[in-house]
C-alpha cells in the first residue's frame, strides 16, 4: 500500500483560497452597501392606489400645475392630498359615469375620504417641509422625479437621511427660480447651469443648515 | 492539472458570485407595489397622528378632524363681507378690501394663481380655451354622444361683454363661490389670492381690450411700430 502524497496541482489551492478569503470580506460589504441601501430598498415603491389615478395625464398631458391639487406645498409643511372636491371640480361633468371614478363619486356623496395609499414615508422623528424648500427653488422633479410621465406614482428618491444631507452641503445644482418649481421639464443642472444658480443661491440666500435640529424637532 | 470537477466548480462559484448583485440591480431597476421590510424600526413609526393620516376610533377615519359646523376660527369673524363676500351694503365692491393694497406684486401673484387654478379652463389670456376645456369639448362632440355621461359647458372667455361687465366684487365672490358649471374655490385659493385673481383678471381684460388712452403718453410715440 502506498502513502497518499497530495498532487501537484492541489498547490494551487494556497493563492486561490488565500485570494478567495481576502476578497470575501470586501464582496460582502459591496453587497450589503448596495444591495441594503435605501435606493435599493425604499425607492421604486409603487402602491396601486384605490383610484387608478394618472399623473401622466392630468400634469403631463393636460399639463395642470402641481398646486391645482396639491394646495399646501408651498404654504405649509405637507404638500397635501386634495379632498375631493378638487376632482369634482371637473369631475362633476367630465365623464361622471365612468367606473373607473366609481369610488370618487361614492367620496363624494357619503363624505367619506378616500383612501389613498401613502407613497413618500419620512420616519416618524425626521420633520419635512415642503413650502421651505419649494418656496426658494428647490422644484418638485428634484426629488419627486417625472412625476408627468408616471402612470402611477412611485417613489423616486431613496428619502434617506444621506440623500437629504448630500443636497443640504451642496445645493447649488438643484437651484432653480422659484417662478419655476412645478416646471417638470426643466432640468435645472443642464438648463440653467452653474453660474446661474450660483446667483440665485445668493439671490435667495440659500444656506441650508446641517444641524441635528433641523430636521430632529 | 486539477480534476475536471474541480475546474467546472470553481467557474460555477465565481459566475454565482455575481448572481446577487445582478438581483439587487434587477430589484433596483424594477417598482414594486410593497413596501421594504422593515427590519430596524428605530422609532421610524411612532404611536402618533400626522397630517392626513388614518384614524379608525372615528367613524370617517379622519385623524385631523373637521371643524364643528358653526365654529369660528380666530380671525375669521366673516363680519367684513368687503373682504369676505366682495359685497358692500348689498352691492358689489368695486375696489379692494382695506386690508389689501394694489401693487404690482399683488397684480404678480394674481397672474401666477391664475396660471395655476384658472388657466386650466380659462386658459392663459382668458379667452376659455384651456386644455381642460378642448379636451372635455372633444369628449362631447365625440360621434356617439358625450363620453360616459360627460355634460361639459364651455369655460366662458373673460373678454366676453357681460363678464367685461362684472365689478370686482363679484369677480372675486365667482372665484369664492363659483358660477353655474364653475366650482367655487374657497378651499384650494386663500382669500388673499382670490382678491389677487380678481384683480389680474381686470388687468387681463383690459389688456385684450386696450385704446390707446391705455399707453402712457411718453410711449405713444413707439406705438406705430407695433402696427
Amino acid at each position: 500500500m502506498s502513502r497518499f502524497s497530495f498532487p501537484r496541482w492541489s498547490n494551487l489551492l494556497l493563492p486561490v483560497i488565500i485570494l478567495v478569503g481576502a476578497t470575501m470580506p470586501l464582496y460582502a460589504a459591496y453587497f450589503v452597501a448596495y444591495g441594503f441601501s435605501p435606493k435599493t430598498l425604499d425607492a421604486g415603491y409603487q402602491p396601486t392606489q384605490p383610484i387608478p389615478f394618472s399623473h401622466a395625464l392630468h400634469a403631463g398631458q393636460l399639463g395642470l400645475d402641481c398646486r391645482y391639487c396639491h394646495i399646501g406645498v408651498d404654504r405649509a409643511a405637507s404638500a397635501s392630498i386634495p379632498v375631493t372636491q378638487t376632482c369634482m371640480n371637473c369631475h362633476t361633468t367630465i365623464r361622471p359615469e365612468s367606473p373607473k371614478l366609481a369610488k370618487l363619486n361614492e367620496s363624494n356623496l357619503t363624505g367619506m375620504p378616500v383612501e389613498w395609499t401613502r407613497v413618500h414615508k419620512l420616519p416618524d422623528f425626521a420633520f419635512f417641509n415642503h413650502a421651505a424648500h419649494v418656496t426658494r427653488g428647490v422644484g418638485c422633479a428634484t426629488c419627486h422625479g417625472r412625476i408627468d410621465k408616471m402612470e402611477v406614482v412611485y417613489q423616486f428618491s431613496p428619502l434617506s437621511m444621506g440623500w437629504c444631507l448630500e443636497c443640504h452641503r451642496e445645493p447649488v445644482t438643484n437651484l432653480r427660480s422659484p417662478m419655476d418649481v412645478t416646471n417638470m421639464r426643466l432640468d435645472p443642472a443642464k438648463d440653467l447651469g452653474i453660474d446661474e444658480q450660483t446667483r440665485l443661491q445668493a439671490r435667495f440666500q440659500i444656506s441650508p443648515s446641517e444641524n441635528c435640529t433641523t430636521c430632529h424637532r | 492539472m486539477p480534476p475536471r470537477w474541480l475546474v467546472f466548480l470553481a467557474l460555477l462559484a465565481t459566475v454565482a458570485a455575481v448572481l446577487p448583485f445582478t438581483i439587487v440591480a434587477r430589484v433596483r431597476a424594477t417598482p414594486d407595489a410593497n413596501r421594504a421590510v422593515h427590519i430596524f424600526q428605530d422609532m421610524d413609526f411612532q404611536a402618533k397622528f400626522k397630517t392626513q393620516t388614518k384614524n379608525p376610533l372615528f367613524a370617517d377615519h379622519r385623524a385631523m378632524r373637521p371643524a364643528v359646523e358653526g365654529s369660528v376660527a380666530r380671525g375669521e369673524v366673516y363680519a367684513d363681507t368687503h373682504y369676505w363676500e366682495g359685497a358692500v351694503q348689498g352691492d358689489w365692491a368695486d375696489g379692494l378690501p382695506s386690508q389689501l393694497q394694489l401693487t404690482d406684486a399683488f397684480i404678480e401673484r394674481g397672474q401666477q394663481r391664475f396660471n395655476i387654478y384658472c388657466s386650466a379652463c380659462h386658459g392663459y389670456s382668458g379667452y376659455g380655451d384651456g386644455i381642460v376645456n378642448q379636451r372635455a369639448m372633444a369628449l362631447m362632440s365625440n360621434t356617439n354622444g358625450p363620453v360616459m355621461g360627460t355634460r361639459w359647458v364651455a369655460a366662458k372667455s373673460l373678454h366676453d361683454p357681460l363678464v367685461r361687465e362684472h365689478r370686482l366684487g363679484m369677480l372675486f365672490n365667482i372665484a369664492t363661490n363659483g358660477i353655474r358649471n364653475m366650482a367655487g374655490y374657497q378651499g384650494q385659493i386663500t382669500t388673499d389670492d382670490r382678491w389677487a385673481i380678481a384683480c389680474y383678471v381686470q388687468a387681463l381684460q383690459r389688456s385684450q381690450n386696450a385704446t390707446t388712452q391705455d399707453v402712457p403718453p411718453e410711449l405713444r410715440k413707439d406705438l406705430p411700430l407695433l402696427k
